[in-house]
């Protein structure tokens, strides 16, 4: 098989043009313009749009319309985005939503990497949703998980969240492209049936039923029963684990790179599905004592992991787009000495 | 085929008051697709949020109800991916040209062959009767008790800036409204059609309106059509397409 050398972002926007994408829309933002920039010279439709916001509804169109279709971001777009990924949750379009993460609130700091958007990716928008987030952790993964998350989106009709990082995304591997069965088309397109009512309001069919409680439980009950299912699919994780450790260190994306080095002193999981969590980590979180997550934030996948194990976690935190292994290295050892 | 074939009468009635000016555009809009032939095939109606945005869910076409401002967009991905669509958006004054100001301003100048359909009623009416941008000075609202401080945003101009096709029509002016819809159709490239529609509910009545009928009227008396089409941009309370 042929190697390519390719940048993380490079990797999206080609796994993205084997996957099938026919339509990307979206707006500049460092460090997620490079999925931009290649894809221009493809033969996809490419549209640069005025804003975020009007990137993932002319995404959530085009899907709708028999496209398969794409955005990619970073914080601040994800941000804006929100409200037209609960639509594309609500109406069920499927269609992929990239977001290289960089260091936040606000305008924060663009270059630098940040693991920052995990929370936002399943609470981001009002209500209640059930999104299926991949975060991979090499350029090889980004290009396989590109595909994969299209895959997702056929399956699930959803918006399938690809997180990434301005580290992995900027980085330069070579990699060998992975092969993996493209799901086509399933949604009949605009046109095809002529009674079909797309709303964001709760709704049975082409009804909608705005203040009816039960439609509204229904409605929900389908999306969270049908996530769940299509995700058992996509069970993607990685464990390295050493039978001479009481200790499991839990991270993705950029971070897990840098948990590599710890693997001969404790054991390592690092959930690639990132959300539905996998449910997996409950049965090999029980032969640890202590568990700890590494983030590049301030606890937001330690929340999910305490609420999914119903036990108390440790956090070792990076901040600022700074990783220093010697650093993560002492706090890993003073996180452990003090459970 | 008939004009109604294009309703879904399973769900009437309507979520409108009565004396509301959107049905009136509704049977227009579908008495234009009949006449131009259109088919659920290839046709599709993108709305925003607003009472002229529930209009979507009236048509039996698929079609697209999204999120408050997002109808442009959503509107040209459509078209975008599937150019033998005509896509039409259906939607409000605050809708379009508050909210979603800012994809109407690219839209135009992107020209996309979309047909935008703005049911001008100057009042935010599904929220209560809060002022829009289309409202006029020293109107009162709920938002505006000592009279509207805002100048109504000049869309004329915003449409004509980028040579694209623009049209004021009202609900009482039928045929001039049904000529607007034709040929906006027509029209290659993105049309604007704004369609002044009473909202007696929300904005009429606080006005001293006694029922629609009496809007109405007013837009009979208030509006004139432009007898000649010289490509000129409309004066105040002229009729008339642009393009």
């Amino acid at each position: 098989m042929e190697k390519l050398l390719l940048q993380g972002n490079e990797a999206i926007a080609l796994g993205a043009v084997k996957a099938g994408l026919s339509f990307y829309a979206s707006y500049p933002i460092t460090p997620a313009s490079e999925i931009l920039h290649y894809l221009v010279k493809t033969n996809v439709k490419v549209v640069q749009m005025e804003d975020e916001i009007a990137s993932i509804n002319a995404v959530i169109g085009a899907s709708l319309a028999g496209a398969k279709s794409m955005t990619a971001t970073s914080g601040p777009g994800f941000s804006l985005k929100q409200e037209g990924i609960g639509l594309a949750h609500m109406i069920e379009a499927p269609l992929v939503v990239v977001d290289v993460q960089r260091v936040g609130p606000s305008t924060g700091m663009p270059t630098l990497p940040a693991q920052g958007d995990i929370l936002q990716c399943k609470y981001g928008s009002h209500g209640d949703y059930f999104p299926i987030v991949f975060y991979p952790n090499s350029v090889s993964e980004l290009y396989r998980y590109s595909m994969e998350a299209f895959n997702a989106a056929e399956d699930s009709l959803s918006p399938v969240i690809l997180l990434s990082d301005g580290y992995i995304s900027h980085l330069t591997e070579t990699m060998v492209p992975a092969e993996i069965p493209i799901k086509p088309r399933t949604l009949p397109p605009l046109g095809a049936l002529g009674t079909r009512h797309y709303t964001g309001l709760t709704h049975k069919g082409a009804f909608p039923k705005a203040t009816d409680a039960e439609a509204h439980q229904e409605h929900m009950a389908h999306l969270q029963k049908k996530q769940l299912e299509v995700a058992k699919n996509y069970l993607f994780y990685e464990y390295l684990e050493n039978k001479n450790s009481d200790t499991l260190l839990i991270s993705f994306g950029a971070m897990s790179r840098l948990a590599y080095a710890f693997k001969d002193q404790y054991s390592l999981f690092r959930p690639i599905r990132i959300f539905p969590m996998i449910e997996e980590l409950t049965e090999i979180a029980q032969r640890y004592r202590k568990i700890l997550v590494l983030e590049m934030n301030a606890g937001q996948y330690l929340s999910e992991v305490e609420r999914l194990l119903q036990r108390r976690v440790k956090l070792v935190s990076v901040l600022g787009g700074k990783i220093n292994l010697n650093q993560v290295a002492r706090e890993v050892q003073w996180a452990i000495e003090t459970i | 085929m008939g004009y109604r074939d294009y309703i879904r009468e399973e769900r009437f009635p309507t979520s409108w008051c009565g004396g509301c000016g959107i049905g009136i555009v509704l049977k227009a809009v579908c008495q234009t697709f009949e006449e131009q032939g259109f088919t659920y095939e290839n046709t599709t109606v993108v709305s925003g949020i607003g009472c002229s945005a529930r209009s979507a869910g009236y048509f039996k076409l698929d079609t697209v109800h999204s999120i408050h401002g997002r109808a442009i967009p959503v509107a040209e991905g459509i078209k975008m991916a599937n150019e033998k669509m005509n896509v039409f958006v259906f939607s409000g004054d605050g809708d379009l040209l508050g909210i979603g100001g800012n994809h109407l301003l690219h839209a135009c100048r992107r020209n996309t062959d979309i047909n935008i359909i703005c049911i001008d009623n100057e009042i935010y009416g599904m929220t209560g009767g809060q002022k829009s941008p289309t409202t006029e000075l020293h109107i009162k609202t709920l938002t505006s008790p000592k009279g509207n401080e805002d100048r109504p945003i000049n869309v004329q101009a915003i449409i004509r800036a980028h040579d694209d096709f623009y049209a004021r029509t009202t609900v009482y002016h039928y045929n001039h409204l049904k000529k607007c819809l034709k040929e906006a159709i027509e029209w290659k490239g993105l049309s604007f059609l704004d369609i002044k529609a009473p909202c007696i509910s929300n904005n009429g009545r606080r006005l001293g309106f006694k029922n629609g009928y009496e809007m109405l009227i007013h837009y009979k008396d208030e509006y004139k059509i432009r007898t000649s089409d010289n490509g000129h941009l409309l004066a105040e309370k002229e009729l008339g397409i642009v393009k």
